[in-house]
């Protein structure tokens, strides 16, 4: 991954991203690694030293909460998913992105 | 911040152990996921393992995130750091023991300091608004402003005509009173009082009512009203003594009230007598009323002093002649009380300031070797995902649990220091000073505890997180204690600085109170037993029986065996009382009475000069031919013979006492004494007259007696001819004369003792500090010192290296420090007798005294370094 797109997940892109992935069902943290890659067509990666603390953070601000739960494998994971709270705040932060997002497409097309 | 939050909080701190056990196992089934994954991925389970590992990164520095992303990171770390550095400080006992006993003894004294000073400057007096309380004086202007004391009608002229004051009192101040209850003569402390001084200090009697006007006429005035402990003591609390008679000093009075518990004014007196004077027998000459009054609401001292002024000059063009030369003055009655206190206690606790600065230099030394010491461990934490700010306040919080172990032990201590403090006081502490505990003092002691902790622990904590992490991994690195030591030594110069300056303080203290006890008082005050003894007017009437009382007392005491001679005197010196009067010298001019020459009149008995060791330099003593009827005679001081006959021999000229235009008969000069100092050993007050007693036969003397062997063996014998002479009468104040000369320099002496203590022990600190730092820089230098001998450097080289470099430290340090006791020596001024602040002797003497501390500092770890091997020196590392 590259720098810039580093930098984006510190300024809580990877907060984003973990909240939509969420808005589709519980997960835990290894999944939600798993799919950042999958869905992004390997172009983003995030390691585990940010996603825990991305995780926990969140889940002290109230936006997720987790419980204990078997995984595919059998095993027993640590599943988070989306509170009523965490659920506005992608609402919100996701229609920011598509302003912003939308607004720089328009810059780098007509500029 | 809302309620689930909080309960997360709650549950995050009370249940660190099972959320941390959580974290293990979410991170645990995050390594298990990969490691199958890239089994899955045809990997053999250890190279799974190791790639799942590297591709993970720091796992603890992950939960370590995740910690503080909870949020209780703050508390949680606190509580840990804390719990982790009582950990480190037990284990490093003998570092803590020695910083918490140096902290305990800089927090110590200055606590007790604190308390004492605190009892008489600040705690609120103890009367209801007792800042509205003002005392008024009258005051000579040409004497430089010395206290007369009131005169009563002056004083009656105020109370009327004032629009400042709600209320206005006089009394006598604190005298002695006979009570005869249940048999024996016990003396009590009391005062003569005006009408309305209890409610001048709002303070009403809990039983009984306190003086009517009336009572202060003296037909009406067989009133008496009592403490509430003289009332316990001799009554048994019993509430039916209001009305009934009791005999005091020989006189039958009726018990009107009970004042509350703990009340007492002025000073000690727990009984009150109606002043009961008139106009007539207290004239406008006769000065020595002190004078309480209570400011209106909203009334400042400044104003009440103006009007005062006005109503003095009022008073004056009515009566030109005896108020001649007065002025009044008006003060709080805080600062009249504690005025001669103020300034010994504020450069008192400037002293112990500096000490506890000291302390904290010396234990911020210790703790910046100890962090030396301690480099890897910070390093390591900080690789281990430690922020600066973490170990800094790693270092800040054991900083500061030093402190408050040491504060505590220090307040301990302080109560321990403050009760030594109080009993090396050899006077009756007046009843408004207080002493016990109060919240000011602890607040006090908490707030010097942190500041404490803070100073010593702020210098360790920058300099150790400033620590480069890689450089001090690698194996030996010394790369930061150049910096620490220039730290260390700006410590060490800063101690000496400072240990220079409370030297030179106590130096000139000390040499102060050494020229004090040196001073020729004009007396012989060795062997000599002093008691006093007030004969009762009521039972004494007459002049005769006061005279041959003393007479018949004085020569029984003479035949004692041990007993060389004995007299009496009516003002002993340095005992505290005088007696000033005007003199008028036959050929001089008649001044009006503010202007006239003020002498120190002592009335005496004959033989009182040889019991005394006062010189008898010309003409006679008195004897027992000089009675009542008999030419009128007198005994000047030699300060006096000079001053009016310089040339000549004053004998046969005649003087008079009192004010001029009274025309009091005119006595003969008889005999030339030495001079004594009667009021203070620090100066020549007024010159002194002595009269015989059989022709002023006053009722109170003070006896003395000569003794040939330890004058406290005669005390039994005294009190047994005084109680045959008279069983009613008490015998008090019963002390040798050396014990009052050195009561009446408790002062001086107990500021002498406190600095000298103090400033030894800076001295010590400042000792240790030095060869801390010495020791530490050949420790640290071991290498370098071999790489010098290898290279031909002599063992004298290396000693002279070290003990150059602690004695530069040195030099910088006593520079700085004689800069400062120049600067700060100067306050010490009003407390130095016949020593310059800046005497040039104490500086040069304690600067030396000072060097040579310091260069036997040096000395141990100097030697220490002429004797490095330096093939093992360069083995080592």
């Amino acid at each position: 991954m590259s720098k810039q797109l580093a930098d984006l997940y510190k300024q809580g892109t990877l907060e984003l991203l973990i909240l939509r992935l969420l808005s589709s069902g519980n997960l835990n943290g290894w999944d939600i690694m798993q799919r950042i890659q999958l869905v992004s067509g390997e172009v983003l990666s995030v390691t585990p030293g940010a996603l825990y603390p991305a995780l926990h953070r969140l889940e002290a601000r109230g936006l997720i909460s987790a419980s204990w739960g078997p995984s595919d494998n059998n095993r027993k994971a640590k599943f988070y998913g989306l509170t009523a709270r965490g659920r506005k705040q992608l609402d919100t932060q996701r229609k920011q992105w598509e302003q912003f997002s939308a607004a720089v497409a328009l810059i780098l097309r007509d500029a | 911040m809302n309620l689930s939050d909080l309960l997360r909080r709650w549950r995050a701190l009370t249940h660190k152990a099972e959320m941390d056990q959580e974290l293990d196992e979410e991170m645990r089934f995050h390594l298990e996921r990969d490691v199958e994954q890239n089994i899955r991925d045809g990997m053999t389970p250890e190279d799974a393992r190791y790639a799942a590992l590297r591709s993970f990164g720091g796992v603890d520095q992950s939960k370590e995130e995740c910690r503080s992303a909870r949020g209780v990171g703050l508390i949680d770390n606190v509580v840990r750091d804390i719990s982790y550095s009582v950990r480190v400080l037990f284990k490093s006992y003998a570092f803590t023991i020695v910083v918490i006993l140096t902290l305990a003894l800089g927090i110590g004294a200055n606590t007790a300091i604190f308390s004492f000073a605190n009892g008489i400057l600040l705690r609120p007096l103890p009367y209801p608004e007792s800042d509205r309380l003002a005392v008024i004086d009258e005051i000579a202007v040409n004497e430089g402003g010395n206290s007369m004391g009131v005169a009563y009608p002056n004083f009656l002229d105020w109370r009327e005509q004032n629009t400042v004051f709600e209320g206005m009192a006089s009394h006598f101040g604190t005298g002695r009173f006979a009570m005869t209850a249940g048999g024996t003569p016990s003396e009590i402390r009391g005062s003569r009082v005006t009408c309305g001084l209890f409610e001048v200090l709002h303070v009403s009697p809990i039983l009984g009512r306190t003086f009517s006007i009336d009572e202060d006429r003296p037909e009406e005035d067989a009133v008496v009203i009592l403490g509430y402990d003289l009332w316990q003591r001799s009554f048994g609390g019993n509430p039916n003594v209001i009305g009934q008679k009791v005999i005091i000093s020989s006189r039958p009075r009726t018990i009107i009230g009970v004042m509350p518990r703990g009340f007492r004014f002025p000073e000690v007196s727990e009984l009150w007598v109606p002043l009961a004077v008139t106009s007539k027998m207290y004239t406008r000459t006769d000065h020595g009323l002190e004078t309480i009054a209570r400011l209106k609401d909203g009334v400042t001292i400044a104003q009440a002093q103006t009007e005062m002024k006005n109503i003095a000059a009022r008073i004056y063009e009515q009566n030109p002649v005896t108020n001649e030369g007065l002025d009044v003055t008006v003060t709080s009655l805080r600062e009249n009380l504690s005025g001669s206190y103020h300034d010994g206690l504020l450069i008192l606790l400037g002293v112990v300031g500096f000490v506890l600065l000291v302390a904290c230099v010396n234990v911020a030394n210790l703790m910046l070797a100890r962090a030396t010491a301690r480099q890897k461990e910070f390093a390591l934490r900080a690789a281990l995902g430690a922020s600066r700010w973490r170990i800094m306040r790693q270092l800040l919080i054991e900083s500061m649990l030093l402190a408050i172990a040491g504060g505590a032990l220090g307040f301990v201590l302080s109560i321990w220091a403050l009760h030594l403090l109080l009993t090396a006081i050899p006077i009756d502490l007046p009843f408004w000073m207080n002493f016990n505990l109060d919240l000011r003092v602890l607040g006090f002691t908490l707030a010097i505890t942190l500041l404490t902790g803070l100073i010593f622990g702020a210098v360790p904590a920058l300099q150790t997180s400033r620590v480069d992490l890689n450089d001090t991994l690698k194996e030996g690195g010394r790369g930061n204690s150049g910096v620490r030591s220039r730290a260390r030594s700006l410590l060490v110069v800063s101690e000496i600085a400072m240990s220079l300056v409370l030297l030179v303080g106590a130096g000139l203290m000390v040499q102060s109170f050494l020229r004090l006890r040196r001073v020729n008082i004009g007396l012989n005050p060795k062997n000599v037993l002093t008691a006093t003894l007030v004969l009762p007017r009521a039972k004494y009437t007459q002049d005769e029986q006061r005279a041959a009382f003393f007479k018949q007392l004085t020569e029984r005491v003479r035949t004692l065996p041990g007993v060389e001679e004995a007299s009496a005197t009516g003002t002993l010196p340095l005992g505290g009382n005088n007696w000033g009067r005007s003199l008028t010298v036959e050929g001089y001019p008649v001044a009006p009475v503010g202007q006239a020459p003020s002498v120190q009149h002592t009335v005496v008995t004959p033989g009182y000069f040889r019991t005394m060791g006062i010189t008898l330099l010309t003409g006679r003593d008195f004897n027992d031919a000089d009675t009542k009827d008999s030419q009128n005679v007198t005994i000047i001081d030699e300060r006096l013979a000079r001053q009016y006959w310089p040339n000549q021999s004053p004998l046969g000229k005649r003087v008079r006492f009192g004010p001029p235009e009274d025309n009091e008969p005119w006595f003969t000069i008889v005999g030339v004494v030495s001079a004594v100092r009667h009021q203070r050993m620090q100066e020549e007050t007024r010159p002194s007259v002595y009269l015989p007693h059989q022709k002023i036969p006053v009722g109170g003397l003070t006896l003395v007696a000569r003794t040939s062997v330890n004058p406290h063996d005669f005390i039994g014998a005294v009190r047994r001819e005084v109680a045959q002479l008279d069983p009613d009468l008490p015998v008090s104040e019963v002390a040798t004369m050396e014990e009052v000369v050195a009561e009446s320099i408790w002062q001086p002496r107990l500021y002498a003792m406190l600095f000298a203590v103090f400033a030894g022990g800076a001295l010590l600190l400042a000792v240790i500090g030095i060869y801390g730092v010495m020791a530490f820089l050949v420790q640290t230098r071991t290498h370098e010192i071999g790489v010098r001998m290898a290279l031909g450097a002599t063992a004298r080289d290396v000693f002279r290296l070290i003990v150059g470099r602690g004695m530069k430290l040195t030099a910088v340090g006593v520079m700085i420090g004689v800069g400062g006791a120049i600067a700060l020596t100067r306050l010490m001024h009003s407390l130095l007798f016949n020593t310059s602040a800046t005497d040039p002797f104490t500086f040069i003497l304690i600067s030396v005294l000072l060097s040579l501390a310091a260069f036997f500092a040096c000395y141990i770890p100097a030697r220490r370094a002429a004797k490095v091997d330096p093939l093992v020196a360069l083995r080592y590392e």
